[in-house]
């Protein structure tokens, strides 16, 4: 009956009260442990301040199911304050890393564009979950390598990683931008940071596993493998309730279970083998685009010359700090990435839309209203609440979904029909109507399709019940009008990266900066593509 | 990228001059685009608040909702299905008369009479609503009174955090009540009456007074103000045109509400709803006011006579008792002499007289806002059964003379600071409670910040360095109180967690009084504050409201 909070509690519980050689195997059928080690040790960490302030709360076995107002406060409190430990302080951190050439006045209002995301808000602090950690451990790694720090940088990443297993989404942009970086460096350079690389971060994996092999703590080392086999289930089904996904989405017309089954004669365990082989092939289609456009990148911008000289009379030590004009394509594949994933692998979660959209919104942070760019990121940030409409209403949070969306529209001006260095040239020319509909953006014609559309199915909802031979017509419906938008999202976060990694290849100059003053993105600007002014950061 | 687009781009939608364009049309209003910022924000704040806890309050409303929707205008104040009886005047009866015609359409059940104590989101969620959309009445006055105001940057300040005011938060949107509405009309009163228009001022107090009578508390001073101003001529002849028109329009106001239930000789049931003097002394949870500290002398006393086991002083064994019931109950005193709601009458009169000679001396705005803020004042803290929530009678006015002068504004911190951590026991659940300090520091924050630097004066005696020191100390002990109190609910919760039987109530009622005691001493101090400051005004202490007629 409980859900993401009990599940939450609990781990409290037990971490509070068991030695580390039970955390995951201790009564799995009651909300066990399958997220990895560091959420356990966060856990840990707020179970011993509950215990100390009320034993009652995590008293094992006890305390299941408790809901008294001070444990919910409490609960809700250490959302709050890993909140303004990891993820407010990341936010910042970007915001001074990325828009750091720009006016406080934007920083502040990226920062708060960030800050009052609502899908973040409302699932971590409405729904209950700690995924503003995973993400903030996300940005500071995305922040440190813009400062040229791969190594702390690739530390915070097994953070973020270790704290929830979600993190993986972003492991190809991340794996191939390290690697990009090692091949831009040259030989002996990038096999030394090669080599650093992957010892720093086995480390951090051994530090972080280490209570769960290491005698002392674990029976043998094989005991690792209750932690591993906890956090990536695969034993479970294609997707779970409805999620805007590829497969939830395509299972309207094409029943995939049922058709491997089939194929397979039967044999259940081998249609899942086929159905997660297919998945994983998927995903891994969907996000190569985002390394091979790194690892090209990585190739054509490597310094020659003069260049390399001036770097390679450069102390030791100091080459990672030198920072690839590529770095600008990370977030684009970040988001590709994350949204092949969300689309394509198996076992997604409808909350899971979290993951794509912090680099997507990140993008738009500071994008000037109108501008493409800024219209996708609030078109993805808005749909992603529509796509987890069933979830959140269950939780009653219908109100706080209204409140939450329309703050965070106003705060980053959003008007899908705002046309921006083209508006005065339509009311000189008073262009009628029609015509001036047809002449909007692509991303602004998807907007007017699907906005009316979801609107539509929440009113619709209200009022008519499902006819009893399509009990899930609605959620269906859902499925239906947000996974177009999501793989839309996936294209154009494609395209973009296409067009940036081109304008980086037409740099044959390209060096290092300190910081990316400029964004490669504006490339883009000299291309006509549908909406004839390209997605900026500017 | 372009230097204009960045600059375009750099500057966020909340920028007032990007939307100066938009705000033409709005010029008799002068809304710029921040008012809109803040009736969004706070319209967020407010939606989000929809599933917070709620008091009795809500279903008393309810209920109302559902005896004027359901029953003839001749038993609205007979109705006892509910134990919540309609004790507010005939105004607000007809108010949730027109409240529960969009209710029925929204949910038949919530006009329900006999489905006591529902629930449901709808009825939660229309009531909120009402609330938020009945308060624009506060957000209009507030407007208002920046258009045409002595400095309209100040007072735009104030009124932003009029408008914010937790008072507001903790009473309305949690706790749930329809202040924030009343208010606004208060508001409007006294914008006309600092308009000139003295006529309508009176006219909308008296429509205030019909829709809750605890306005009385502010009445004296009006009835002095229009006597004094309006009614008489600066030499003191009658001004028979004036006066006629005011009277005629009171009694007017006054038929329009009573008259329906004159006519069904209902007057005397309806009085005896709207004053059920079977109270005690205090309320529950003492209000903040002189008898809290009263209250607590006997106390003291009481335990010091029963620590020496002197027997020269006589103890009353009732009280006694109602020591140490603590929380229910009427207060009987067991040392000092017990006190008679004419007791209560007579010192609350006494201290109004003597702002009120002075209002008549000096009939100007700022001498009327401060005699009223006195008035509703001397009211609270020597009154009979006051509640806490009326501590907004003193802090809505006494905000617009916040920034006059830096004794203005040193009262107003300690009054509002006192007088908004007395409310916070009305909250008494976890989460709220964490809502309402939050909430509450923020806004003293911001207030402090955006106006102690522009009145700040130095203190110019050594008198008032050490005042000035003793303020900085009690302001200083508000953290340590709140330390204090979530201390003893943190251990009581333990407690009741590990054993089955009730913690002692010393130990819950002991927050509760040391927090009234606290605030009381505040209060009351800031209540002589502002009485000296009113008295020195004309030679003293002139801001720029003095300029105002």
């Amino acid at each position: 009956m409980f859900g993401d909070y009990e599940a939450q509690r609990h781990w409290l519980e037990i971490t509070t009260h068991l030695p580390f050689r039970e955390w995951y195997t201790y009564d799995l059928q009651y909300w066990g442990l399958d997220y990895p080690p560091l959420t356990a040790y966060v856990s840990w960490v707020c179970g011993l301040i509950a215990h100390s302030l009320n034993p009652a709360w995590v008293a094992l076995d006890a305390s299941r199911g408790i809901e008294t107002p001070g444990s919910k406060l409490f609960m809700r409190l250490s959302v709050v304050v890993l909140d303004l430990l990891v993820y407010v302080p990341a936010l910042v951190l970007f915001v001074k890393t990325w828009l750091g050439t720009r006016s406080h006045r934007t920083q502040e209002h990226a920062l708060l564009v960030l800050l009052l995301q609502p899908g973040l808000l409302l699932v971590d602090h409405g729904h209950f979950q700690y995924n503003s950690v995973m993400l903030g451990f996300t940005l500071v790694a995305l922040s440190l390598f813009t400062r040229g720090r791969d190594l702390g940088a690739a530390i915070a990443f097994v953070m973020s990683l270790g704290f929830k297993q979600m993190a993986l989404y972003y492991a190809p942009a991340v794996g191939s931008y390290l690697l990009a970086k090692c091949l831009w460096l040259g030989w002996a350079r990038g096999a030394r940071l090669f080599i650093r690389l992957g010892a720093t971060t086995v480390l951090a994996f051994t530090l972080l596993f280490a209570p769960f092999f290491l005698p002392p703590f674990a029976p043998s080392f094989a005991h690792v493998l209750h932690p591993i086999t906890r956090i990536f289930p695969f034993g479970r089904g294609l997707f779970e309730d409805k999620v805007a996904n590829f497969w939830c989405a395509s299972n309207v017309v094409v029943k995939w279970t049922r058709l491997t089954i089939a194929a397979a004669g039967g044999d259940e365990e081998k249609a899942r083998g086929w159905l997660v082989k297919l998945s994983t092939l998927l995903t891994a289609v969907g996000f190569t685009p985002s390394v091979i456009g790194l690892l090209r990148a990585g190739w054509v911008t490597m310094p020659s010359g003069s260049n390399s000289q001036k770097q390679e009379e450069q102390r030791d030590g100091e080459e990672e700090k030198t920072l690839p004009g590529f770095i600008a394509l990370l977030p684009y594949a970040l988001l590709t990435s994350s949204m092949s994933f969300f689309l394509f692998s198996f076992q997604v979660h409808e909350k899971t839309i979290l993951v794509p959209l912090l680099p997507l919104t990140l993008l738009m942070a500071a994008a000037q209203p109108g501008s493409s760019l800024h219209c996708w990121g609030a078109l993805g940030n808005n749909i992603a609440i529509f796509s987890m409409w069933p979830l959140l209403k269950r939780d009653g949070q219908g109100i706080a979904c209204l409140a939450t969306l329309l703050l965070w529209n106003m705060v980053v001006g959003y008007n899908p029909l705002k046309r921006t260095g083209e508006k005065k040239v339509v009311v000189k020319e008073n262009v009628t109507k029609t015509s001036s509909l047809w002449s909007l953006p692509f991303v602004q014609l998807v907007s007017l399709a699907v906005y009316p559309a979801a609107i539509a199915l929440v009113l619709l909802e209200m009022v008519v019940t499902p006819p009893r031979r399509y009990p899930d017509i609605i959620p269906v419906l859902n499925v239906l009008i947000s996974t177009p938008v999501f793989v839309l999202i996936w294209l154009w976060s494609i395209k973009c990266g296409i067009e940036v990694g081109w304008a980086l290849g037409g740099w044959s100059s390209g060096s290092h900066h300190k910081l990316p003053e400029k964004l490669p993105v504006e490339g883009s600007n000299s291309k006509g593509h549908e909406d004839g002014h390209g997605p900026s950061l500017d | 990228m372009s230097k204009k687009e960045a600059t375009v781009a750099d500057s966020p939608p909340s920028d007032p001059q990007t939307t100066t364009t938009n705000s033409s049309q709005w010029s008799t209003w002068n809304v710029t685009s921040s008012d809109w910022n803040i009736l969004l924000v706070s319209t967020v704040i407010k939606l989000l608040l929809y599933p917070s806890y709620r008091s009795t309050d809500f279903e008393v409303h309810r209920n109302w909702l559902a005896i004027t929707h359901s029953l003839p205008i001749s038993k609205w104040y007979y109705d006892t299905t509910s134990e919540w009886t309609l004790d507010y005047p005939p105004f607000f009866a007809y108010f949730e008369w027109l409240l529960s015609i969009p209710a029925y359409l929204v949910d038949p059940k919530i006009v329900d009479l006999n489905n006591i104590n529902y629930d449901s989101w709808s009825v939660i969620a229309y009531q909120r609503t009402t609330v938020i959309i009945t308060e624009l009445v506060l957000a209009t006055a507030l407007l208002r009174f920046v258009s045409g105001s002595a400095d309209p940057s100040i007072q735009r300040v104030i009124s932003a955090a009029l408008f914010l005011h937790p008072g507001f938060l903790i009473v309305d949107h949690i706790h749930f009540q329809y202040n924030g509405f009343m208010f606004g009309i208060l508001l409007w009163s006294i914008l006309m009456a600092r308009n000139g228009n003295r006529l309508a001022s009176g006219i909308l107090f008296a429509i205030l007074l019909n829709f809750k009578h605890i306005y009385m508390y502010l009445a004296p001073a009006y009835f002095v103000y229009l006597l004094r101003a309006y009614c008489l001529t600066p030499s003191g002849r009658v001004e028979i045109k004036n006066f006629l028109s005011l009277a005629n329009a009171v009694i007017g106001v006054f038929v329009a509400s009573l008259g329906p239930f004159a006519l069904m000789g209902q007057i005397p049931q309806l009085l005896s709803r709207l004053f059920p003097f079977t109270r005690g002394l205090n309320h529950a949870y003492w209000a903040p006011n002189f008898w809290a500290l009263v209250t607590a002398l006997d106390r003291i006393i009481l335990r010091l006579v029963q620590l020496t086991g002197t027997t020269r002083i006589s103890v009353d064994s009732a009280g006694v008792s109602s020591s140490s019931r603590g929380l229910v109950g009427d207060t009987v005193f067991a040392i000092l002499p017990q006190v008679k709601p004419i007791h209560t009458f007579i010192i609350t009169l006494l201290w109004q007289a003597i702002v009120l000679i002075k209002l008549w001396k000096n009939p100007s705005y700022k001498s009327f806002l401060t005699a009223l803020t006195l008035s509703g004042w001397a009211s609270f803290l020597f009154g009979w059964h006051v509640h806490e929530k009326a501590v907004l009678l003193i802090l809505v006015p006494l905000s617009l003379l916040a920034a006059e002068r830096h004794a203005y504004f040193r009262t107003f911190l300690i009054a509002s600071t006192a007088g908004i951590f007395a409310l916070f026991p009305l909250l008494f659940t976890p989460s709220e409670s964490v809502i309402k300090v939050v909430y509450s520091t923020v806004w003293i924050a911001f207030v402090y910040g955006a106006l102690n630097r522009r009145v700040y004066e130095y203190p110019t005696s050594p008198l008032y360095v050490v005042i000035d020191a003793l303020e900085k100390l009690y302001l200083a002990g508000f953290p340590c109180l709140l330390a204090f109190t979530t201390g003893i609910s943190l251990r009581n919760e333990r407690i009741s967690a590990s054993s089955s039987e009730s913690s002692g109530s010393a130990m819950e009622f002991l927050p509760l009084m040391v927090t009234s005691i606290y605030c009381a001493i505040g209060m009351l101090w800031s209540f002589l504050r502002l009485g000296f400051i009113y008295f020195l005004e004309e030679s003293d202490y002139q801001g720029q409201l003095s300029a105002v007629g």
